[in-house]
């Protein structure tokens, strides 16, 4: 007995005593981010001549609540750990107890600017963005290019066009799409406005009164120019950019372009309406790349969906784009050990290991073709991080996730028809006018 | 009396001290936190603000569209609730009485956590995933959009008194079966028979159990949280916003902590003077 209980007892306290790291960093539980960065703390533990004192451990908590136990956390000058979790919308609220991180020279070869800009916040670097969220634009490559090789079906889409638009559009190759061309195409392959139409739906929006869901919309008025504020710091979602792109959406939910309950979508519910079969095009996060061209998770559609970024509008071409990050926490005992882990982890060499292990960072130039071979769906997102990625002007500050919360609210009760456009919109802009204002 | 009363009260101390510890002291910092101005990042130095945070709430829009969505949801699954029980009871009675298991699988759904339901729900109701609107769509080439708004708050409410009519069945069944044999026979001996014997006499012996039921259901309407998060959120326009989703967003996702635990002081009122008012036209039936 004695002979086994004494080794065990050894073996427990092995286990049960601190190890050799110093810093301690904070991850995103669950999901691949946890694998990756996992991975990529392994890489780091193991190179050579790596002081003791800048071994990282890693720390992870439940997801629920995260963000709201971090900033009380934070706020009690916790030093349980040196670097933290952080998301682009969350950035302002945490700035207060986060040290700016200095990411080095080689950053921005490893990201480019704009994705780099996803974690900066009053001009200052607070984290390195180590997976990317922004949205591409599902389509059945099948459907569309049977509209474009028939003359007949260009005719009725032309006439579909003008009477719900206006405007008489004619069919285009997806990647020529503005905002109208995708509408009228949506419309086009709606049974509802068209009979002969090969899908229930031309579209699936996601109406949910859910703050993610207000992301996915925002790149719409913003091809028309639309931001939260203008130089000054005033609220102008009162504008015909905002008004423009919120009517695009109800003339789409009210013509039955959509499915009706799409005012209780979310994420799931949408890649479920589009793997059926039964939709033509969604916008939709680029995570959901991976479900919809899988033949086993969505037969119906895997081998005809194609991705491409976003329609245009007068103004550009945009992706909302966030990242979520790791940013120095203020009070942290071992700051210095820390700063040199960021500092790796943005190098095209942490970065590769990152990506191998299932994490999403954006990445550029040569840190992008070190890995695209093995993680393809790498490059679009890059690209169009690059490219066509934005953050509107207020979009990390300190209450960035009540303003995405109150447009929910009333934006959906706008598309519902609860409310008028005028009433949203008013409501919208007093809020935001507090929320901006630290109120 | 004297000295059963003071028994009585010593009984009841290690009751009082559990609730005053347990129950007093989060209501306490609540109300502190609904007159502070608090947040999570000031959740150790709350600063004193008065009443503001409560009249910022009662000037909310939002606030009292929470309150009619609560009174609206809780009433009218309360009445079909009980109503509904009643009749299953009574009409179920004989079925009961010879095959007791039958309760057991009856009540079935009340074993099912809320937000469970909710989940289910989402799966059932959707359209291209959902068995519902497939076999509606199959046989009638069409479907109801369960969860569109002009068909949500029916839908919620259905969800409702499918999962908790079960329990009301259940209070039914055992005050309807403790009524003695004897009345019945005396009631049956003077002549009267089938409605009239329940109205007259069955009826009011159950009275005590269908005001239980109707409070209970009741304060759980107005309360609903969990089914209907779960299955809709706030809903469009914040439609299926009920008070304590309201007190939830607010603080969470609104960031709003002292106007969010202000509605929740506002809740607790209401809901004790209702209760008060309750207890006290009990007591004037029992004395009358």
């Amino acid at each position: 007995m004695r002979s086994t209980t004494i080794p065990a007892t050894l073996a427990f306290l092995a286990l049960a005593t601190p190890g050799l790291a110093e810093v301690t960093v904070l991850g995103w539980p669950g999901g691949p981010e946890e694998t990756a960065l996992r991975a990529a703390t392994e890489a780091y533990n193991a190179r050579e001549g790596l002081a003791d004192e800048d071994r990282v451990e890693l720390l992870f908590t439940s997801r629920d609540g995260f963000y709201d136990k971090l900033a009380a956390d934070l706020a009690a000058g916790t030093t349980a750990f040196d670097a933290h979790q952080i998301a682009t919308y969350s950035i302002g609220r945490y700035a207060p107890f986060m040290t700016p991180v200095d990411l080095g020279p080689a950053a921005a070869t490893t990201f480019g600017e704009s994705v780099l800009a996803t974690q900066q916040f009053d001009g200052k670097q607070f984290g390195v963005p180590t997976d990317l969220s922004l949205h591409f634009l599902y389509y059945r490559t099948d459907l569309v290019d049977a509209l474009l090789a028939d003359a007949d079906a260009a005719a009725r889409y032309t006439e579909i066009a003008q009477e719900h638009l206006g405007e008489a559009l004619t069919p285009k190759a997806p990647d020529e799409w503005t905002w109208r061309d995708w509408a009228a195409t949506a419309l086009y392959f709606t049974k509802a406005v068209n009979p002969d139409s090969p899908t229930r739906y031309g579209t699936v929006l996601q109406m949910k009164n859910l703050l993610f869901n207000i992301m996915v919309f925002q790149s719409l008025p913003r091809a028309y120019g639309g931001d939260w504020m203008d130089e000054a710091g005033n609220v102008t979602v009162d504008s015909e950019a905002y008004r423009t792109g919120l009517d695009l959406y109800k003339m789409l939910y009210d013509a039955g372009a959509t499915p009706p309950d799409s005012t209780g979508y979310e994420f799931a519910e949408a890649n479920a309406a589009y793997a059926s079969g039964q939709v033509a095009t969604m916008v939709q996060w680029n995570a959901a790349a991976a479900e919809l061209t899988d033949p086993e998770k969505a037969p119906a559609v895997a081998g005809v969906t194609a991705t491409i970024a976003p329609p245009s509008g007068p103004e550009g071409r945009f992706t909302h784009v966030h990242s979520l990050g790791l940013g120095l926490n203020a009070a942290a005992e071992h700051k210095e050990g820390a700063q040199r882990f960021l500092q790796w982890l943005a190098t095209p060499e942490a970065m590769a290991i990152y990506a191998r292990a299932g994490g999403a960072p954006g990445l550029t130039g040569a840190a992008l073709e070190a890995v695209v071979g093995e993680r393809p769906d790498l490059a679009p997102l890059g690209e169009y991080a690059s490219r066509y990625g934005y953050v509107m002007r207020g979009g990390t500050s300190a209450n960035a996730l009540a303003i995405y919360q109150l447009q929910a609210a009333e934006f959906t009760g706008y598309w519902a028809g609860t409310q008028s456009l005028d009433q949203a919109l008013a409501n919208t802009t007093k809020g935001m006018t507090g929320f901006l204002a630290g109120k | 009396m004297a000295p059963k009363t003071q028994e009585n009260r010593l009984l009841a101390t290690p009751l009082v001290l559990y609730l005053l510890l347990l129950l007093g002291f989060p209501s306490l910092l609540n109300v502190f936190y609904s007159l502070s101005d608090v947040t999570f990042e000031t959740l150790r130095t709350p600063r004193l603000s008065g009443f503001g945070n409560f009249a910022a709430v009662l000037s909310d829009p939002a606030f009292w569209r929470a309150v009619w969505f609560s009174l609206r949801f809780g009433v009218l699954t309360a009445t079909v609730e009980v109503a509904l029980g009643l009749f299953l009871a009574v009409f179920l009675s004989p079925l009961l009485q010879a095959r007791p298991w039958l309760l057991a699988l009856l009540t079935l759904p009340i074993m099912i956590a809320p937000a469970m339901m909710g989940l289910m729900y989402r799966l059932v109701l959707h359209e291209f995933v959902g068995p519902l609107p497939y076999y509606l769509l199959e046989w009638f080439g069409n479907s109801p959009a369960f969860l569109s708004p002009g068909w949500v708050f029916w839908t919620v409410c259905v969800i409702e008194i499918l999962q908790w009519t079960p329990f009301a069945l259940l209070l039914f069944h055992l005050a309807y079966s403790s009524i003695p044999a004897d009345v019945r026979e005396a009631a049956r001996m003077d002549g009267a028979r089938g409605w009239r014997t329940f109205r007259r006499v069955e009826l009011p012996m159950l009275m005590p159990t269908l005001a239980l039921a109707a409070v209970i259901r009741l304060i759980d309407g107005i309360r609903v949280f969990d089914n209907i998060y779960v299955l809709v959120g706030a809903g469009p326009g914040g439609s299926t916003t009920s008070l304590p989703i309201y007190i939830y967003t607010s603080f969470f996702r609104g960031g709003s902590l002292g106007p969010a635990l202000a509605a929740s002081v506002l809740f607790a009122l209401a809901a004790f003077a209702g209760l008060f008012l309750a207890l006290r036209a009990a007591d004037r039936r029992a004395g009358a």
